[in-house]
C-alpha cells in the first residue's frame, strides 16, 4: 500500500520536514543498483526496488514512533544503516519506507569497563581510532570501516583480529532492539538499567536471534543502540602515512608488527595456526589468497590483471604463506616473547620470515574491504564457513573445483584455495572466498552458483554461513537444524505477525528462486506451496 | 589478458572517452559504484575519530543518501539510461555540490572511477535538457557576458589594484593573473602577490585586456560560454609571449590548468605555456634564496587546503579508448586520484616563516573539508557555503588555532563570513598576505 499523504504528515511530525522526502529523485537514491557486494546478479534484478518514501530518525523514541505508524497501516520498512553491502539491505517490495539511521551515530567510550556504545550509524574506523587513543580496540570487520559496526556485528563482524575473540556476537555486550511493533526490547544489563555492560541477563538474552547466523536484515526489528566490547591494545601511536590511494599505519615495530612467513604445504600452515593459537601469542593469524598480493601491487585494475595474468594453477598451489601480526600488548618484552615463541613454532613447521612491511594497509583501522573491488570495479561475492581449524581448510579446494563449473562467468582463478584462519585461539577455523566476474557477462550462472555452493556445504558437512536470508531457508534450514527454517519463521510469525519488517526477509532468496526462471531447475527441495511468488 | 586465456570471457569493447558533454561516457562509473561511501568518509586510515569523520560537505549537510556521490551515481545512471527525470529536487541535488573532488579521491582509493567527471558531466546534461543552471548562476553569467566578470563591476576597473608602487611590466616573462575576486573584492590579495613578486626579483605583466577565468560558466555546465572564455584567455596569453601564467586563486588556477585543456580537447601541456599557483612559484623562490622571510609571525596558525590547488590540480591529459572485460581500459590509462596535488608548498612556506607553530586539521591534504565557496555554490546555495565553512570552522576551533589561512579568495571569504558571522576568534588570511607580511624588513 503506498503512503498515502495522512500517514506521510504523521511520520513526518515524528523526525521533521527535513528528515523525510517521497520525491522520486530522492528514492532514487537509495537504490540498491548494479554496483557492489553481489549486485547486479539476479536477486538485485529480481528482488530490490527503490523505496516508496525515505526517513532519517534521530532517536529510539523516533524510530519505535515511525515503526508502531506503520505497523499500524500496513506499510513495509526496511532499517538501513550506511547501505553497504548490496541488495540484501535494500527495498524488495513497492512502496517500502526506508529508515535512514545514519544519523543515530552516537558514541560513548567507556574506558574504564571496556565497551563503546554505539548507534547504528556509527562506522567502524573512527570506533577503532578512538579505542586506540584509549589503550582499546575492537574486532568489528566484515562490511570494512565505512560500514555500520551495529550492522556488522549483526551481519558478519569477523576480520583477522578475530584470532583471539571468535564469533562476533562475543562482542555484542547490552543492546536495544526496537521490535517490529514498535515495542522497545533491551537485551543484557539494559533491561534493568541505562547501563549496557552486561550482554547476557538478567533480561532475555535474544542476541543469537537477533543476529543470526549472518544476520537477518533487520527483518526482526531495528537495533538502535549497541555495546560493544573492547580489549586491551598497547599505547603506541599507529601513525597514518601516505596520501592516497597509497595510505597506511605505520606501526611501532616494538608493540605492533606483521610478519609474513613462507610455509612448505597446507599442513604446516594449518599447524602453524594452531600452535600459535595454543601459545596464546599474536592479534592475527591469516593464510591470504594471491591475488590479495596482486591487488596490493596493482595501481589500477589493469596491472592487477596484468600481474595476475601471470600466475598459473602451479603458482598459485604452491603459494604457502601464513601472515601474523604480533602485538604487544602490556609491553615490548611480551612482544619479544610473543616473537621468540613464533619463530621457534614456524621453525619447527620450516617456515622462512619474509620482508614485510612495518605497515598496516588492511586490517586493523579499515577492514579495508572496499579495496577487494579494485579488479572488476565493483564485484564481489563470499562463501564463508566457520569451522574446527581441521575442517575449514578443507573447504577451500571443495569450492575452489566448484568454481572450475562457473568460470566462467567467474574469474579465472588458478584453483585459488581462498584464505582461511584460525579464529579463537586455534578454537575456530574460517575460511572464506571472494569470487569476482565482469556484471557484463551473462551473470544467471552466478546465480546458480550461489545456490549450488549452500549444496556444496550441506554436502561436505561444512557449517556455512550462508543461512537464512543469504539462501533459500527452505534449502539450507532442514539441513541445518534439522529444523532451523521451522525455528527462524516462528520466531518471524511471533515478532512480526504482519511482515512489515523487511519483507519477505527471511525467505527472500527462496521467493528469488521461484521468481527467477533460470533458478528453476536448480529447485530440489520442498517448500510450500505459499511461498510469494 | 582475457584473450589468451583457454576459456573465452564475452565482453565487446566500448569506446568511451573523457568528454562531459556526453554523459553516456560515464555510464560505467554511474554503474559500478558499490555505495562503500568512501567517497563521503574520510580515508580510514586517517579517519580522525568521531568527530569530523567525513569530507563530503553535501552528504554531511543534506543527509540523504541522494546528495552523496553515491546517490548521484545512481540518479545520473537512471537518468543516462531513462528511467529517471529532472524535477526540482534534481537539479537542486545536482547544484547543491561544492565539486570540491572529495569523493573522486575518496573512490580513488579503491576503485577507479570517474566520479568528478561524472558529476560535472550531469550539470552540463542539465544545461543541454534545459533545467540548469540555476538562477544566481545565470545571473554570473550575464555579468560575465556584459562586464568580464563575475561580479558586474565594471570593466576598466579591473586593474583598481595596481596602486603605488605595484608596477607591472609591459613584456614579462610572468602573467599575473589575478582573476576576478582579487581584482575587485580581495585586492589585497593581488598586491600582496605582486609584493611579492618584486620580492624575488620577478617582473610580471598583466592580460591587456584580462577576463574572468570563466570558473562559474564551466563548473555549472555552461560549456558553450566556458569554452569562449578559455579560447579567448589562452590566445591574449599566448599573443603576450609569457611563459608562465601565475595565479594567486586556486579556482582560477584549475579552470586554467585542468578545465581549458579538458574543455578544448588539448592536454594542460599543450596550452603552450606553464600553469602554476603562487604559493609553488615562492615555495621555490624561498628553497632558492630569492625570497627571504624574515619577519616573525608569532601565531598558531592551520592551512586549509583550497581543493582546486589540492586534490584537483593535477594536469589534464586527454583520454579516449576502449572499456573492456572487467572495465578494464585500453590504452593504458593515469587516472587523476589527486595524490600530486599542491600540498607540500603551502605547508613549507608557512612552516618557513619565524614564529609560526603550523598545526594541522584533522581533515587535511586530500581529506580536507572544503570550504562550501566554490564551484557555483556560494552564489546558489549561500546557507550551504555558510554552513560548511562553519563546520570547517570548528575543526580550526578544536586544534585551537589563532590563524585560518588559504590560498584562495575564495575560501578566504567564505571562512571571513563565518568568523563574522558567529563571532570566531580566529583570524583569517591568504596565504600571500602572510608571505607578504613576513618579507616586510
Amino acid at each position: 500500500m503506498a503512503i498515502s499523504k495522512e500517514i506521510y504528515k504523521a511520520l513526518e511530525s515524528v523526525a521533521g520536514p527535513e528528515y523525510i522526502s517521497d520525491d522520486p529523485v530522492i528514492c532514487e537514491g537509495y537504490r540498491s543498483g548494479p554496483g557492489g557486494y553481489e549486485a547486479g546478479l539476479g536477486y538485485e534484478r529480481v528482488m530490490t526496488t527503490v523505496p516508496g518514501c525515505v526517513i532519517m530518525p534521530r532517536t529510539t523514541e523516533e524510530v519505535q514512533r515511525i515503526v508502531k505508524i506503520c505497523y499500524r497501516n500496513d506499510i513495509p520498512y526496511v532499517p538501513y544503516s550506511t547501505g553497504f553491502y548490496g541488495p540484501r539491505s535494500h527495498p524488495h517490495v513497492e512502496d517500502a519506507l526506508l529508515i535512514d539511521l545514519k544519523r543515530m551515530n552516537d558514541f560513548v567510550l567507556d574506558e574504564k569497563h571496556f565497551y563503546v556504545e554505539v548507534g547504528p550509524g556509527m562506522v567502524y574506523s573512527p570506533i577503532q581510532e578512538e579505542c586506540m587513543q584509549h589503550g582499546a580496540y575492537v574486532v568489528i570487520g566484515g562490511g570494512g570501516a565505512q560500514a555500520s559496526a551495529i550492522a556488522n556485528l549483526i551481519g558478519d563482524g569477523w576480520s583477522p583480529l578475530s584470532h583471539r575473540i571468535g564469533l562476533p556476537h562475543r562482542r555484542i555486550l547490552g543492546t536495544e532492539i526496537v521490535m517490529p511493533d514498535g515495542e522497545l526490547l533491551k537485551m543484557g544489563s539494559l533491561a534493568q538499567g541505562d547501563d549496557p555492560f552486561w550482554g547476557e541477563g538478567p533480561g532475555p538474552d535474544l542476541r543469537g536471534l537477533l543476529r543470526g547466523y549472518t544476520g537477518l536484515r533487520g527483518c526482526l526489528g531495528i537495533v538502535t543502540r549497541m555495546a560493544i566490547k573492547t580489549l586491551p591494545f598497547q599505547p603506541e601511536r599507529l601513525e597514518p602515512t601516505g596520501i592516497s590511494p597509497n595510505t597506511a599505519l605505520t606501526l611501532p615495530e616494538k608493540r605492533v608488527k606483521w610478519i609474513n612467513f613462507t610455509v612448505p604445504s597446507k599442513d604446516e600452515q594449518v599447524k602453524s595456526m594452531r600452535e600459535i593459537g595454543h601459545a596464546e601469542i599474536a592479534g592475527a593469524v591469516t593464510k591470504v589468497p594471491l591475488f590479495w598480493r596482486a591487488i596490493a601491487k596493482a595501481e589500477c585494475k589493469e596491472e592487477f590483471w596484468d600481474i595476475w595474468g601471470k600466475e598459473t594453477e602451479e603458482s598459485v598451489a604452491n603459494f604457502f604463506i601464513v601472515r601474523v601480526l604480533l602485538i604487544g600488548y602490556t609491553s615490548e618484552e611480551q612482544m619479544e616473547y610473543d616473537e621468540r615463541v613464533l619463530m621457534d613454532i614456524m621453525n619447527e613447521v620450516g617456515g622462512i620470515a619474509r620482508r614485510t612491511k612495518p605497515s598496516d594497509e588492511s586490517w586493523i583501522k579499515n577492514a579495508d574491504s572496499a579495496g577487494m573491488w579494485l579488479m572488476c570495479g565493483g564485484y564481489v561475492s563470499v562463501d564463508y564457513v566457520i569451522e574446527t581449524l581441521s575442517q575449514s581448510p578443507g573447504h577451500g579446494p571443495c569450492y575452489a573445483e566448484l568454481k572450475k563449473k562457473y568460470t566462467p562467468p567467474l574469474m579465472p582463478d588458478y584453483g585459488d584455495p581462498g584464505w582461511f584462519q584460525s579464529f579463537e585461539m586455534g578454537h575456530q577455523g574460517y575460511s572464506e572466498f571472494l569470487v569476482y566476474w565482469d556484471p557484463d557477462d551473462d551473470t544467471n550462472p552466478v546465480d546458480q552458483f550461489y545456490v549450488d555452493t549452500s549444496k556444496m556445504n550441506i554436502k561436505n558437512r561444512f557449517y556455512t554461513s550462508l543461512l537464512g536470508p543469504h539462501q533459500p531457508l527452505y534449502l539450507t534450514g532442514p539441513k541445518y537444524g534439522p529444523n532451523y527454517h521451522e525455528f527462524l519463521l516462528k520466531v518471524k510469525n511471533e515478532f512480526d505477525p504482519k511482515w512489515m519488517s523487511h519483507p519477505p526477509v527471511p525467505l527472500a532468496h527462496d521467493v528469488f528462486v521461484e521468481r527467477a526462471p533460470w533458478m528453476h531447475h536448480m529447485k530440489d527441495w520442498e517448500s510450500p506451496a505459499d511461498i510469494p511468488k | 589478458m582475457a584473450d589468451k586465456l583457454p576459456i573465452r570471457y564475452y565482453k565487446p569493447k566500448s569506446e568511451f572517452k573523457f568528454d562531459i558533454t556526453d554523459i553516456q561516457n560515464f555510464v560505467y562509473d554511474m554503474s559500478r559504484c558499490i555505495k562503500c561511501k568512501g567517497c563521503t568518509w574520510v580515508d580510514h586510515t586517517y579517519m580522525p575519530g568521531t568527530k569530523f569523520m567525513t569530507r563530503c560537505p553535501s552528504a554531511e549537510k543534506y543527509q540523504f543518501d541522494a546528495y552523496g556521490a553515491y546517490g548521484k551515481m545512481r540518479i545520473g545512471h537512471a537518468m543516462a539510461e531513462g528511467r529517471l527525470d529532472w524535477n526540482e529536487k534534481a537539479v537542486e541535488i545536482m547544484y547543491a555540490c561544492t565539486l570540491c573532488g572529495a569523493c573522486d579521491v575518496g573512490c580513488k582509493r579503491n576503485l577507479d572511477l570517474e566520479i568528478e567527471l561524472t558529476l560535472e558531466s550531469l550539470r552540463v546534461k542539465a544545461v543541454q535538457d534545459g533545467v540548469g543552471p540555476m538562477p544566481a548562476h545565470k545571473k554570473i553569467a550575464d555579468n560575465i557576458s556584459r562586464t568580464h566578470n563575475m561580479y558586474g563591476s565594471p570593466a576598466e576597473k579591473r586593474t583598481a589594484w595596481t596602486t603605488g608602487a605595484i608596477k607591472p611590466a609591459a613584456k614579462a616573462e610572468i602573467l599575473y593573473f589575478p582573476g576576478c575576486t582579487a581584482s575587485y573584492i580581495n585586492k589585497e590579495i593581488a598586491q600582496s602577490t605582486a609584493k611579492i613578486l618584486k620580492a624575488a626579483g620577478a617582473d610580471f605583466m598583466l592580460m591587456p585586456e584580462e577576463r574572468c577565468c570563466g570558473n562559474t560558466l564551466f563548473s555549472v555546465g555552461m560549456l558553450d560560454e566556458a569554452r569562449a572564455s578559455a579560447k579567448h584567455n589562452i590566445e591574449e596569453v599566448r599573443k603576450s609571449g609569457a611563459k608562465t601564467l601565475l595565479t594567486s586563486c586556486a579556482e582560477c588556477l584549475r579552470t586554467w590548468k585542468v578545465d581549458y585543456p579538458k574543455m578544448l580537447g588539448i592536454s594542460t601541456e599543450e596550452l603552450g605555456f606553464e600553469v602554476i599557483h603562487l604559493v609553488e612559484y615562492a615555495d621555490e623562490m624561498i628553497k632558492n634564496g630569492a625570497l627571504k622571510m624574515k619577519k616573525p609571525f608569532q601565531t598558531r596558525m592551520t592551512y586549509h587546503d583550497a581543493c582546486s590547488l589540492s586534490r584537483l590540480s593535477e594536469p589534464w591529459t586527454p583520454y579516449e579508448g576502449k572499456r573492456g572485460w572487467m572495465g578494464c581500459v585500453e590504452p593504458r590509462l593515469k587516472r587523476r586520484r589527486g595524490s600530486n596535488g599542491v600540498y607540500a608548498q603551502p605547508r613549507d612556506i608557512l612552516r618557513a616563516i619565524p614564529g609560526v607553530e603550523l598545526i594541522e586539521m584533522p581533515r587535511t591534504r586530500e581529506n580536507a573539508f572544503c570550504c562550501g565557496a566554490g564551484r557555483g555554490t556560494r552564489e546558489a546555495f549561500p546557507d550551504f557555503a555558510t554552513w560548511a565553512a562553519k563546520n570547517r570552522m570548528e575543526e580550526v576551533k578544536d586544534i585551537g588555532a589563532e590563524t585560518l589561512v588559504s590560498s584562495c579568495p575564495r575560501c578566504k571569504n567564505n571562512f571571513a563570513q563565518a568568523v563574522k558571522a558567529g563571532g570566531i576568534d580566529v583570524q583569517v588570511l591568504d596565504i600571500s598576505e602572510v608571505i607578504s607580511a613576513a618579507i616586510e624588513a
